[in-house]
């Protein structure tokens, strides 16, 4: 008798947490909650990590095409634009040490933000203007 | 700002390092032609064994008369040169600058350490030019041209530091940091500063002549 009641209450508790995790699933693996440029594959960063909302920025920027940012990589080890690397890590192909002669994840960083901004002159360029203290 | 940004960080750091290395080759040439024209003998006396005896002697803080004559000037100076090349070179934010634009993957300085000689650096210059305010035997010698060159030098450091201490807008005091230091650099070989390329020759110079024609030292 007793169990049964338990069982009861905690039955629609349980469907209620199901439920929100199975709505907030996509949440998680979206960017939307991202504030900074993941940092988590260096050992021990120098500098405060760059601010960068992801949606916020794309929205700003105008940016729809994932691949702008997430390119890929050619036959000939270029940057591919052609197909996205979206939903992969940075760090999956730039890593912090690259044995394969591979660009390194801070260098590709770097690349990646400051060479956008300095040719649209939009954005932030100089080292303080990322890493803010 | 962009684009003062983008044409100081770009066409004008080669511009910049151009005159360093065609300047430095015309200065030591034109000095070259100039000595063996106007003290062509003392060519002749040049000798390998006494010029390094001599360079490596004074690289040696108190080692010689003249450094230990001036104590306070002795540790100035070798802190100043030393802390100079380490923050140039091995600054973290100039690490960063060799590996974002040319791919190097090099030992840098921790940030803090490389902030803490950066205000060595300063503190030495501020000695520099106290000196030649209160000692009346460097005031007397002391031109126009000597503020020049501490100027030149002291201005990267003093914007390097506003930079990384964020205080000012970020942009602005990079783009003047970086405008410092390629002033600085271009006229290496036009000003006082060019000692840094004739120091080693000067030094040569002196060893050989006490040497090999005085047969003593020159410490």
């Amino acid at each position: 008798m007793h169990k049964k009641k338990l069982t009861r209450t905690l039955a629609p508790l349980a469907a209620i947490i199901a439920v929100m995790l199975i709505y907030m699933a996509p949440m998680a693996f979206s960017q939307e909650d991202m504030v900074v440029v993941p940092t988590s594959d260096f050992n021990a960063p120098e500098r405060p990590a760059a601010m960068f909302k992801h949606d916020a920025h794309n929205e700003l920027a105008g940016l729809e095409d994932c691949v702008v940012c997430h390119h890929g990589k050619t036959d000939a080890g270029l940057i591919d634009l052609e197909n996205s690397s979206d939903g992969e890590s940075c760090s999956s192909c730039h890593p912090v040490k690259p044995e394969n002669g591979a660009t390194p994840l801070m260098r590709a960083y770097h690349l990646q933000c400051t060479t956008c901004h300095a040719d649209a002159l939009k954005g932030p360029v100089a080292c303080g203007e990322c890493h803010k203290k | 700002m962009h684009e003062l940004y983008n044409f100081v960080s770009g066409p004008l750091a080669w511009v910049a390092g151009a005159f360093f290395v065609l300047g430095s080759i015309y200065r030591l040439v034109s000095m070259y032609i100039l000595a063996k024209r106007k003290d062509g003998s003392s060519l002749e006396y040049m000798s390998l064994h006494y010029s390094l005896r001599s360079i490596i002697r004074w690289l040696i803080p108190f080692s010689t008369m003249g450094w230990k004559a001036d104590p306070l000037m002795t540790v100035t100076t070798f802190a100043f040169h030393i802390c100079f090349i380490a923050v140039a070179v091995f600054l973290s934010g100039h690490v960063v600058v060799w590996n974002t634009a040319f791919g190097f993957d090099m030992w840098s300085l921790p940030t803090q350490a490389g902030d803490i000689i950066s205000f060595v650096v300063i503190a030495a210059c501020a000695i520099f030019a106290l000196r030649r305010f209160m000692l009346p035997h460097v005031k007397n010698v002391t031109k126009p041209k000597d503020w020049f060159a501490l100027t030149l030098v002291v201005l990267p450091f003093l914007t390097g530091v506003l930079a990384y201490h964020q205080m000012g807008p970020s942009l602005l005091m990079t783009t003047l940091h970086i405008l410092s230091g390629e002033l600085l650099l271009a006229l290496i070989p036009f000003t006082r500063l060019s000692h840094a390329l004739f120091t080693v020759f000067t030094r040569a110079y002196m060893g050989s002549e006490f040497g090999a024609v005085r047969h003593t030292r020159d410490w």
